[in-house]
This record gives structure tokens, sequence and C-alpha cells, in this order.
């Protein structure tokens, strides 16, 4: 089939230029046309299976108590005193405004708090601020309730009084960054005159997404010219470098627009494009680049010898053939393997990423050498004539090779031995705060929030039993008492802080009495009155129609997530040793969903490295005829993954959502230098070129090429100046992975097979002799 | 002589086209029982079919401005009483009895829009509106359920404190009693429909059935009033604070 295929390309490529020029337009066309379905998703919890057990809690606290979510905005000046009219009418306007809008469920700031007072006997629940326009005696009364009740105020403005704290709970149906657009465009209309503080869950996931987008594009344009010029200055050629930039970006038009048309088709959420795909560019890129440089470089090889064309052509095409063939055919299997990964939205990840992986092969085959036929090459010019100083070094490095073998594999697998000891010391880290640079404008507001407000993170408890039984309750209220001794918490809600205020307020506001009744009538009396008195909405954000359910809600301040689950592992423990009759707490919230949802990211690319090198041996032990080959091919691949996490692990870059996929870089291009190599090695050896010369010879044919694929990758570095943290830890892996995988190729697999090949039977047995 | 009266009326509303004030009038003079004795059962439903039940003893004189109300059912709730005295001029007053506080305890809620009772009226819903605070337009007459309405269409002055923006209200021509209303919040959306069941009792035509739907919280409340009683000579002694703690026989 190969050599059929073979025999078409080059037809087509020789025969047919232009024709061959214009289907592959054409097609790319048709697959563009898939953009318009092309759909952006930024909510990544949506990601999370729903089978997995944090994210069914999650769900079905949103389902009885609304969203959870919250987006924090403070606003005020530093030498300002806000109990003044003007900005508390202010404050009640932006109030006002926010509720009105669709985008918003729910409110919570100073001018829409109710107030709970007992006045000579006079159970009183009413608005705390009552009106727009305030007298200077109305306030002073505002300011007089929130000093008797620390609890309270502390939700709604800071200690000095000069920032006001609006928490806004976002509609649950509406995609978070739509929900955001609103809140901070209702801001900016009306509090020009302040300092405007924004946070929360729901706004980190309302900005991120486009942000990290944003900046991402903008860099990989940068590393787009970067490569271009690091190509130019090797191939010198621009013709050639035109041509290798033409197949990379219809490779990208083809996967973006496959993947909008599977998603247009399928309706599939799958196929929608997240901020965990952000790598996708980059690493069909770096494939598409890989296939282009090495039939270039060939091409330019075989015109110098042969000083014709169309034979330089048909001899690239046939030498490549198989290896680009078998090196586009593991990686997009390996990417597919995905389709088992535990999140499902890996599944369009995949085989989007196949897909352009295909189209790039299909490209290289016939458009590249159409597009080489097109164009005249004058022999005597430089690219065809001399070896570019690259070309020189690399042919330099395979005679070193040849003479210490042993002692460069001793030294590699020491390397590596390294990176086995750094994967021990990975971390995860899902707080999007880690996200930003210190400086940025987004970790400012959250420093801010954290230093003067109540912080900008949730935490939640989904506490199941009788909630009218005063046992419950008193657990829940000590609780809270435990959870605010630890310095990171702010403060705490639940259904026993009304039971407490309610009781404090019948007895007479004796503060003896803000404590949990002892009698169940008791707290039957107080659930009636309130729903006599007050709005029963009010608490049902707190406890289900039922009375079975509660939530517990802490505000937290900034904190990794390590301290987060070790926090979740105490308070689990404090839970078992202290509630006795009831023991249901669930530990809820975005960052213990996203927590768990990074585990999933780690879990899917394990399921996607094990299969993708089991998968690829398989596939290079069937071609080249013997288990043997298929292992030495992952041979590089794995000392490079384990290279890249070991490099994590000791510079203390954390896994997240987004490093957490960039193995699949190494996975798409770690096998692409090593097929290559041993294609060529093969090649020579059944040519029965002397041993002596086989290592030489094969760097010499594709190390060149090997090395220029990475060096031009490596132009992704440009991410390293990005603002957001994990972009530049994805530029730098970027360079860590072309590194680690050309280093792989060219001294681990190099100089074992260098040392395989003086065991003459070892030898016969991979050639099948 | 009622029921000439309304009959009386009736031919009056289709000879001479009323304007919506002059409707709005009418239904406000209606003769109404002196007072009404009722065991209730109200029925709350969330958007998850989940519920809640309470059966009420009920006692109301002056057209619902002073009302007493024992809580019978559910036994968490069982001797919970409640006082409600409309003023004209100041706040509403509102007593409770607390069972097991043994202690009565003035409430108050000035929020127009907060629920009476837990239920998907609010205080404003309850209150009776005055005809000078709101202003009446006459829609096109519908029939509704075999019955033929006015419709009015209902708007609060600007200077009333109002947690609506308007209503649009059915009242069959017959009883002059309102049948049907949607309310609309001040944003303009649908805020809740009310559906109005009446019956005949000794002359009177008496709500015997409410059935509220709150559209944007997705909540249910029906109100069923049975054994009614009316013009039973209530004694207005009885809308006293002691009168709370002991629970009627009756």
């Amino acid at each position: 089939m190969i050599s059929r295929f073979k025999k078409f390309a080059v037809q087509q490529s020789i025969y047919h230029p232009k024709r061959t020029l214009i289907i592959s337009l054409f097609i790319t066309l048709i697959m563009a046309t898939g953009l318009n379905h092309f759909v952006i998703e930024d909510d990544m919890m949506k990601m999370i299976p729903k089978t997995v057990k944090t994210r069914i809690v999650w769900e079905e606290v949103k389902d009885e108590f609304g969203n959870t979510e919250l987006v924090f905005v403070a606003f005020g000046n530093d030498s300002i005193d806000l109990f003044n009219s003007g900005p508390l009418a202010d404050l009640w306007d932006f109030t006002t405004q926010l509720e009105l809008l669709p985008e918003v469920e729910d409110v919570r700031s100073l001018t829409n708090l109710n107030k709970m007072e007992n006045d000579d006997g006079f159970l009183l629940i009413d608005d705390l601020v009552a009106s727009r326009d305030l007298s200077q005696q109305q306030i002073q009364e505002i300011k007089d309730y929130l000093n008797r009740n620390d609890d309270i105020s502390k939700r709604v403005i800071s200690s000095k009084d000069n920032f006001f704290n609006v928490i806004v709970i976002p509609d649950k149906n509406i995609a978070d960054r739509d929900a955001v657009a609103k809140i901070v465009e209702t801001a900016d209309s009306l509090l020009n005159n302040y300092s405007v503080h924004f946070g929360g869950p729901s706004y980190l996931i309302g900005v991120v997404g486009d942000l990290v987008r944003d900046d991402a594009l903008f860099l990989i344009r940068i590393g787009l010219l970067f490569m271009v010029i690091i190509l130019l200055a090797s191939l010198r050629t621009f013709a050639g470098v035109i041509m290798v930039l033409l197949v990379i970006i219809l490779s990208l038009v083809g996967m973006m627009g496959s993947m909008g048309w599977i998603r247009g088709l399928t309706g599939s959420d799958r196929f929608a494009f997240s901020i965990m795909n952000t790598s996708m560019p980059i690493i069909l890129m770096t494939i598409a680049n890989s296939d282009s440089v090495h039939f270039l470089t060939k091409f330019f090889k075989k015109l110098r010898l042969s000083g014709d064309k169309k034979i330089a052509i048909e001899q690239s095409i046939d030498s490549l053939m198989l290896p680009i063939f078998l090196t586009s055919l593991t990686t997009a299997v390996a990417f597919l393997s995905l389709i088992f990964a535990p999140i499902e939205y890996m599944t369009g990840y995949g085989v989007s990423i196949a897909i352009g992986i295909c189209w790039a092969w299909i490209l290289s085959v016939t458009l590249l050498p159409s597009l080489i036929m097109l164009k005249e090459w004058p022999l005597n010019s430089k690219a065809v004539i001399k070896p570019s100083f690259l070309e020189k070094l690399v042919k330099k490095t395979g005679f070193k090779i040849v003479k210490i073998p042993r002692t460069i594999l001793i030294s590699s697998l020491l390397i590596v031995s390294v990176g086995v000891y750094g994967i021990k010391l990975i971390t995860t880290e899902v707080n999007m705060i880690s996200f930003f640079s210190k400086g940025n404008k987004v970790r400012n507001s959250l420093e801010f929030l954290d230093d003067k407000m109540l912080g900008s993170m949730d935490l939640e408890f989904l506490i199941n039993g009788d909630l009218k039984d005063p046992i419950l309750l008193e657990q829940i209220s000590q609780l809270q008492d435990y959870l605010e001794k630890n310095p990171y918490v702010s403060t705490s809600v639940s259904i026993a802080d009304i039971i407490k205020q309610m009781h404090r307020t019948v007895m007479d506001d004796n503060p003896d009495f803000e404590v949990i009744p002892k009698d169940q009538k008791k707290v039957n009396n107080l659930y009636t009155m309130y729903s006599m008195s007050g709005d029963p909405e009010d608490l049902s954000s707190l406890v289900d129609y039922e009375y079975s359910k509660a939530l517990l809600t802490a505000i937290l301040k900034n904190h990794s997530t390590e301290q987060s689950v070790k926090f979740v592992n105490e308070i689990d423990d404090y839970v078992e040793q202290n509630f006795t009759k009831y023991n249901n707490i669930i530990p809820t919230g975005q960052l213990v969903v996203l927590k768990d949802m990074v585990d999933l990211v780690i879990k899917s690319s394990v399921i996607s490295i094990v299969v993708s090198i089991v998968v690829i041996s398989l596939i290079a032990s069937f071609f080249f005829r013997h288990f043997g080959w298929g292992f030495f091919g992952v041979i590089p691949l794995s000392a490079a993954v384990i290279l890249n996490f070991g490099f994590m692990g000791l510079l203390g870059i954390h896994l997240n959502h987004v490093t957490a996929l960039l193995s699949s870089v190494i996975i798409g291009v770690g096998v692409d230098f090593a097929i290559h190599y041993i294609s060529q090695y093969r090649r020579l050896a059944n040519q029965e070129l002397a041993i002596s010369k086989r290592t030489t010879s094969v760097i010499d044919e594709v190390g060149y090429p090997i090395v220029l694929d990475a060096l031009s990758n490596m132009a992704f570095a440009a991410l390293l100046f990005s603002e957001f943290i994990p972009l530049k830890h994805m530029g730098g892996l970027m360079v860590f992975a072309m590194v680690s995988t050309s280093f792989g190729t060219l001294t681990i697999l190099a100089c074992t097979l260098e040392l395989i090949s003086h065991k003459k039977t070892w030898m016969n047995s991979l050639l099948g002799r | 002589m009622k029921n000439i009266f309304i009959i009386f009326t009736s031919i009056l509303s289709i000879i001479y086209a009323q304007n919506g004030l002059e409707i709005a009038t009418m239904v406000d003079n209606r003769e109404v029982p002196k007072d009404i004795i009722s065991k209730t059962t109200m029925l709350l439903t969330n958007r998850k079919e989940k519920t809640r039940n309470s059966t009420i003893l009920s006692k109301s004189s002056n057209n619902g401005s002073k009302q007493i109300l024992w809580f019978l059912a559910p036994s968490d709730d069982k001797g919970v009483a409640f006082l409600k005295i409309e003023h004209d001029n100041k706040s509403d007053e509102m007593r409770m009895w607390l069972p097991a506080f043994k202690k009565v305890r003035r409430i108050s809620s000035s929020k127009k829009g907060d629920s009476f009772m837990g239920s998907d009226l609010s205080y404003e819903d309850m209150t009776s509106r005055s005809l000078e605070e709101n202003r009446y337009k006459r829609l096109e007459d519908e029939t509704l359920d075999g019955k033929d309405c006015f419709v009015l269409e209902v708007l609060p002055n600007d200077d009333i404190k109002s947690t609506y923006s308007k209503h649009i209200t059915w009242i069959d021509k017959g009883s002059l009693i309102a049948v049907k209303e949607e309310s609309y919040d001040l944003g303009g959306g649908l805020r809740k429909k009310k559906k109005f069941f009446f019956e005949s009792i000794s002359g009177y035509d008496v709500i015997n059935k409410i059935f509220v739907e709150d559209i944007q919280k997705n909540h249910t409340t029906t109100l069923t009033m049975e054994d009614i009683k009316v013009d039973s000579g209530l004694d207005q002694s009885l809308f006293q604070e002691k009168n709370l703690k002991r629970l009627p026989s009756n």
C-alpha cells in the first residue's frame, strides 16, 4: 500500500504539481469552512466527567443551593470614608444594576443586606439600608449596626471603611465569561471614580481563557517568526521556508476546521476548544514542521548528489515515504489513544490533532514536492551546493559518537536517572492566581482582596442530616469555629449562624443566647419565625427545602492547592473525630473539583503516554519486522518523558491542566526522530554499509534534519515572554522537549544501536537475516 | 339585596363602558363578609417538586385587616400562632407566639416584597390596594374559564414603594372578584401568576382557593380554605396577644 501511495505521490507531484497544489488548497478550504462551527469553551468544570464524585456533589450543591461560585468586586479608595451619602448611593446603584442583569443570579452587598434586631421585644427583620439617599442619622445607624455585628461587617466593607465588598453570584446557566464581561462593564460604567478590584473563581474562569488565548496567539505568531528566521538561516532558501510555512499553516487550518466540522455535525462538547487545547496548535506546528524539514533537507541532499530536480524529488519521496508515514501514523495513533482518557474532552483534542497530523503528512508528501517541482532551483545556489554550518556540526557529532558510545550512553542514562528522581518532586497547582506573574493586574487585584478584604477563594461543605436537630447545628457551628482557626479562612457562613442570631434576638438580644438552642422545638420555632418575618429565600442558599441538606461556605485567602488538599484532609479528620451522630460532610467547591480535574489530566496523560509507547512500539515492530525495533523506537521518547517531568519536578514547575498535556509534544516529536533514525539505519544496514560507517552515515543523513527541526521548534521559546506562568512554562518545556527528544535520539538511541551493531547475531536477528 | 346589586352592576358595566378606575372602585366596594373563619391548607411546592404542607386555623375580620392564625400541622409548627392587625397610617402590627420559648414576639416586615408565611404571596400581595395609590387602565374584555371578565392594567404610582411595575387583573363581571392576575417585577419581567377560585357562601362570593406561581423562582403555593364560616360574629377582642397562646377548640 505504501509503495502504491509512493508511486501516486511521485506521479502527482512531478507530473501534476499545479493540480496537486489546487486540490490541496481546495480541500483545506473545505475543511476551513468548519471554522464557522468552531466553539470556544471556557467552563473547565464541564470537562470533568459527570461520574467523578466531587463533580456529582458540586452539581448537587448547585442544583440545591444555586450557584456557589462567586465574583468579588471591591471598590473604594485608600483615602475615602465610605460612610457618606455619595459612596453609599453609588453602591446602591451598582448593586441595583447588577441585580437587574439577567446574567446575575444574586448580589450581596451592604445595600441589600437584611438586619435582624430586637428593639424592646420587637423582632425586626428589615433592609439594613432603607433607600438610595440616606440622611446622616440613617448612615450612623447603619454604621452602628455593623459595629455591633463584626461578622456581617467584614463581609461587606474593609476594616478601614474605605473599600466596599460586593459579592456577585452569576447565573449558573450563563457562561462565566459572559457574566464576568457584564459585571466588569457595569463596574466600568458606574465606578469610574473608584479603584476597583475583581476576584473569585468565576471571575478567574471568566477572564483567564481569553487572556491566556490572546497571549498565546500573539506569542505563537512571534514563535513562528523566529522559526522562519532559524529555518532561513539554516536552509538558506526563502522559497523553501515559505513552502514549510505553507504546509504548517494548511495543516493548522485543516485541524481547526475539522474540529469545527465535527463539533457542528455531532454537537458534541468534546470538540469545543478549551484552555486545555491551547497546546494543540503548537504540537501540530512542530509535527508539520518536522515532516517538511525532513523532506526539504533530504531533497537538497539528493539534488546536490544528482543535480536533477525530478530525480531528487523521486528519491526523497522514496526515502521518506515510509518514515514520514510511520511517524505520522504512530503520532496520530498516540493522540487517538486520548479517546480512552478519563476526561471526555480529550477525545476532541486527540481526534483533531490526529486529523491535523494526517493532513500534514499528506501535504508533506504531495503538496511540498509539488511546490518544489514548480520552483526552479539553481544548482549553484548555496542551499544546494554547500552544507550549512549546522549540518557540518551534526556530522562532527556523529564521528564523536562512534568513538565513545559507551561513555555517552552511560552519561545519558545518568542524566535520565536524575530525571527519575525529579519526577518525585512534582507538585500539582490549580489555583489560578499561580497563572499570573507578580505585578500582573489580575494578580494585583487578587492580592488586594487577600490583604484588605476577605480573600477570593471559597470552599464549600455539603452537610447531610436533620437540620432541625440541635446536635447537628451545634456540630456545624463547631466546625465553623475550627475552620476559622485556619489563617487562610476569613469567614464562614451556614444556617447555624442564622439560628444563633435569631436565638439571641428572640432572647432580648442577650449575647449569652447567641448559641444553638438545646431544644429542637425551639429550633423549629425559630425556623417558623423566620419564615413569617423574613424572606424564606434568604435561607435557600443555606438549607434545602426539606431541612435535610445544608451548605457551609468558607471564604478563604489565596493559597496553594497543596495547602488546600492538606486542609481538606485535616477537616476530614476533624469531622471523623467530632461528628458523632452525623458524619456525612463532603467538601466541594471549584478548588476541590479542579484538583480532581488536574488529577484526571495527569491520569489522561499517563494513559496517553503508556498507550502511545505500547502502540508506537507495536507499529514500529510491525513495519520494521522485529520487536527489537519497536523497543528501540520508544527509547528516546521514554527518556524524554522522564527528563521532561523530572525537569519540572526539579525546577518547581507545577503540573496543571496546561503543563500536564505538554508530554504530548514529546510523544509527537520524540517518536518522529526515533523512527527517522531507525528507518535510515535499517536502510543503510540492508545496503550492507560497513558497520564502522553506519552510525556516522545515519547521523549525517538524519541528524541534521532532526537538529534543525528541534532548533526551529525551539522558536516557541517565545512563550517564555508570556505574562501567564503556564505559558512561560510551556515555552520553557518546549525548548526542553526539543533538546531531550533530539538528545535522546542522537545519543541514547544512536549509542545503543552503535553498540549493538557490533553484536553480529543480534543485528542479524534485527535485520531478519 | 346583594345579588340584585351584583346583577345591577353587571348590567351597568355592559351598558356603560366604565373606565379602569370605575371598575376598580366597583371591586373595592364589593360587599364582603364581616368576618371569616376557615381551616386553610397551604401547600408549597418548589422547583424540584418538593413540598411543604401546613394546616392553619384562621379567623379574620374587617376584610382581612385583622387576622389571627394558629398552626395545627405539621407537628414541628403546632402551637405557633400569629396575629396581624393592619393600620392605615403606620406599619402593620404583627405578633407571634413561640410556644417553645413561651414568648410572644412582635415581628415586623416592612419589606413589602417579603413572603407571607413562606408562601409565594408577599405582604404587598396580601394587602388591599388603595385606589389612590394606583392607576387603572381598562384593557379589552376577555372570557376566562367561561366567565366574562374585565381586564385591568394596574400601575402603582411612582411615589409608591412597590415591588411590582404593573399587574394585569382579570375580574369576573358577575362576582367582581379578581379571578386571575399577572404581576410584573420592576424590570418588566413576569414575576407571578395568581388564580383565585370562589364559592357562594351565605350570599357572599368567598374565595376558597388561591394558586400562586412565582415564575422566576419556579415555586408555587396553593391555599385551600375549608370549613368556611362567614359572619359568625367574631368578637373584636379575639384579636389580642393573649389569645395567641391558646389554641381554640373550634
